[in-house]
């Protein structure tokens, strides 16, 4: 079995979904036989699926309405 | 960058000796190659391996494959080698003549036959093979290793040649006589086209052999890859199957591409990407404009010499330079003494000009085995090569049109084109419409630098006056909602620059190569997300996003929240492929520390 250090060094491409069949096969042997890196890879991805839904720093319109608004009505008037 | 542990070893290796060892002398075509002893040593490697010792396939087997290439390709110089050879093995004359003549009336089994019509295949139209061909060569008995090897014997064939169509070396043995020239004989063209075959993929897209698992840590020229190029190719892990003859490739390309005594390193890889776009080659030209990015390129520029070179800033020795490689890589029947007689009056030495010889040599080495292995791409190759603007000859349709093990030139049409093109022209509307489309993004990219509300909103009016400003100047090389990201990115500067205590951007790298292990290993909750409100997440996340350092919060803002491909990213940012992957990574294994004190199985209540 492959060892943390090796598990770690795939782990990247692993989260991506972007590892070969057989690079797939030796990580999972290894998730299924080491609790940490197990908690490593449930709580990573954990975190990027909390990360992707939390609509964080997202604009609301009623603020960037009024920039876009003084924008455009700025570039009208340069125009005329 | 370097293979120090190959140098040290390169002064106890004898390039001659292996080739007196191999074939019991030393041919023309590597005396040739004396001016640049470490591209001998490269190419002696690569015999070593492939040619010389014994694998899967016998000896015999690889000298009819190298025959019948170079008889195919009218390399008078290879086939008086190879027939030499085969002749010296053993073979009867009158069977090297049938091979020299038209093969299949050769008296050879049909197992042989096919694979030599395997290789021929591969050697007069790399993109032209497809998964069922693999699995007629299984079906023929031969093992993975076999294939694996006949493939790579099929792309040293092609290193030869190249090197034999610019060197024009003396014959080593009498040239055997060809027959006239027939219409099936290869031309520069058919390799490069595909007159029937467009079956689709049956079964398998790629990568079409096994590769089992090869960890760097036994495996040192894996290891030493990963570090110099931030990752572990494809194309490197294609070929595990056979790790001797990886290391050999590994050893050859260290030796060739990365030394700067003559030729820069962007100089050679502008030569593997010019070369690999006239090959049609996706997935070399997606990895070589990613390491001219590492080199320091910027992604336009990259982009630029792939698309055209002509048209980038390089240098005028420099186009010229690239200009030899393709038409030595693709058209090499038209290749002549001149060729090289121009590079010299435009300054480049003798071992600068070999050395551009033995770069385009490797390229056809590597494009053909990639196609001949299916292998997968590593990146989406740059969004900018449609194919309305790639500069080939040839009918290119075909070769789009078809599902094929690489996808030739995938077309990204900016979904924001037909918008720009009339916000160029003045109409204020369709800018309005562009720029609702991207607030979000642009938003992000500025408070991702600014860290603050309202200073990201002042600098989202800057940006949107300054994208107007200066839509005239876009001109389509990137997505434009790339371009609008880099004026997002600058309006954001420039504004910290006005502040104290700027946050640097531009960490040095080796500041971050701390240990990123994790120091929370509490189990989580299985739904952590269902314990909270969205607003405390929300929350949560923001925050620590704000803690992170500035140059992975931006990285994994645009990748996980606005869901950019990580090759989006690199383009926006003007970073490599590499270098995105590893600080998202870093990014997100420390907004998982941050979160982790919250969502664990033992955390209770509110996220705070």
């Amino acid at each position: 079995m492959i060892t943390c250090d090796e598990f770690f060094a795939e782990f990247a491409d692993y989260l991506e979904n972007q590892v070969s069949p057989e690079v797939r096969q030796e990580l999972e042997l290894h998730l299924s036989q080491c609790r940490v890196c197990h908690v490593l890879y449930d709580s990573s991805r954990k975190t990027i699926k909390i990360v992707s839904e939390s609509n964080s720093f997202e604009l609301p319109q009623k603020v960037f309405d009024p920039i876009i608004d003084r924008v455009m009505s700025k570039l009208r008037t340069e125009r005329s | 960058m370097s293979f120090p542990g190959d140098i040290r070893r390169e002064q106890e290796f004898d390039p001659l000796a292996v080739f007196r060892e191999g074939f019991g002398f030393v041919p023309n075509l590597v005396r040739a190659q004396t001016a640049l002893p470490r591209v001998m040593a490269a190419h002696a490697k690569l015999e070593e391996a492939v040619t010389f010792r014994d694998g899967a396939i016998s000896r015999i087997h690889k000298e009819r494959i190298l025959l019948s290439i170079a008889a195919d390709r009218r390399d008078n110089y290879c086939l008086a080698l190879d027939s030499g050879l085969l002749s010296s093995l053993g073979v009867p004359e009158v069977q090297i003549d049938d091979l020299l003549n038209a093969f299949p009336r050769a008296n050879l089994l049909p197992p042989d036959l096919a694979l030599l019509e395997f290789c021929l295949k591969l050697s007069r139209n790399a993109s032209s093979v497809r998964y069922q061909d693999i699995e007629a060569l299984r079906a023929n008995g031969f093992r993975d290793e076999a294939i694996l090897e006949a493939v790579v014997v099929t792309a040293l064939a092609l290193y030869r040649c190249t090197l034999s169509a610019a060197l024009a070396p003396e014959p080593d043995f009498r040239p055997p006589n060809l027959p006239p020239k027939k219409n099936q004989v290869a031309s520069d063209a058919s390799l490069r086209t595909a007159p029937s075959d467009i079956r689709p993929n049956v079964g398998q897209k790629g990568p079409y052999l096994p590769a089992p698992y090869l960890s760097p840590n036994s495996f040192t020229p894996l290891a030493v890859v990963q570090k110099s190029h931030g990752f572990i190719p494809n194309f490197f892990r294609a070929q595990t199957l056979r790790p001797d003859l990886l290391q050999a490739e590994l050893e050859a390309v260290g030796a060739i591409l990365l030394p700067e005594d003559f030729l820069t390193r962007v100089q050679k890889e502008s030569i593997l990407l010019t070369v690999s776009v006239a090959n049609l080659n996706s997935y070399c030209v997606a990895i070589h404009c990613n390491l001219l990015r590492g080199l320091g390129l910027s992604a336009e520029e990259a982009d630029q010499i792939a698309v055209d070179h002509h048209l980038s800033h390089l240098s005028k020795a420099d186009i010229a330079l690239l200009d030899f490689a393709v038409k030595l890589g693709t058209r090499f029947s038209e290749f002549s003494r001149e060729d090289a007689a121009g590079l010299q009056n435009l300054g480049f030495g003798q071992e600068q000009i070999l050395e551009s010889i033995v770069v385009t040599a490797l390229n056809n080495f590597s494009n053909t085995l990639q196609m001949g292995l299916g292998i997968e791409p590593d990146f989406a190759p740059p969004s900018v090569l449609e194919k309305n603007k790639l500069n080939l000859s040839g009918p290119q349709p075909t070769l789009m049109a078809r599902g094929g093990p690489v996808q030739v030139f995938e077309t990204l049409q900016d979904v924001d084109s037909e918008l720009v093109a009339q916000a160029q022209s003045g109409n204020l509307q369709a800018f309005e419409e562009l720029v609702r489309r991207h607030t979000q993004l642009i938003y992000r990219a500025l408070i991702a630098i600014l860290r603050d509300s309202a200073d990201a909103q002042d600098a989202l009016q800057d940006t949107l006056l300054s994208a107007f400003k200066h839509i005239g100047g876009f001109q389509g090389r990137s997505k434009f909602s790339t371009w609008l990201v880099s004026i997002a990115r600058n309006a954001a500067l420039q504004r910290l620059r006005g502040r104290r205590n700027m946050e640097s951007l531009d960490q040095n790298d080796s500041q971050e190569d701390h240990d990123f292990r994790p120091r929370q290993i509490a189990a989580w909750q299985e739904n952590p997300e269902q314990n909270h409100s969205k607003s405390e997440i929300r929350q949560l996340v923001e925050r620590g996003l704000l803690q992170l350092p500035a140059k992975y919060r931006i990285i994994v803002m645009l990748r996980d929240i606005e869901q950019l491909s990580t090759d989006d990213v690199a383009h926006q940012l003007g970073l490599t492929v590499p270098a995105v992957k590893t600080r998202l990574l870093r990014g997100r294994l420390m907004l998982r520390e941050w979160l982790a004190p919250h969502l664990t199985t033992s955390a209770r209540g509110a996220a705070q």
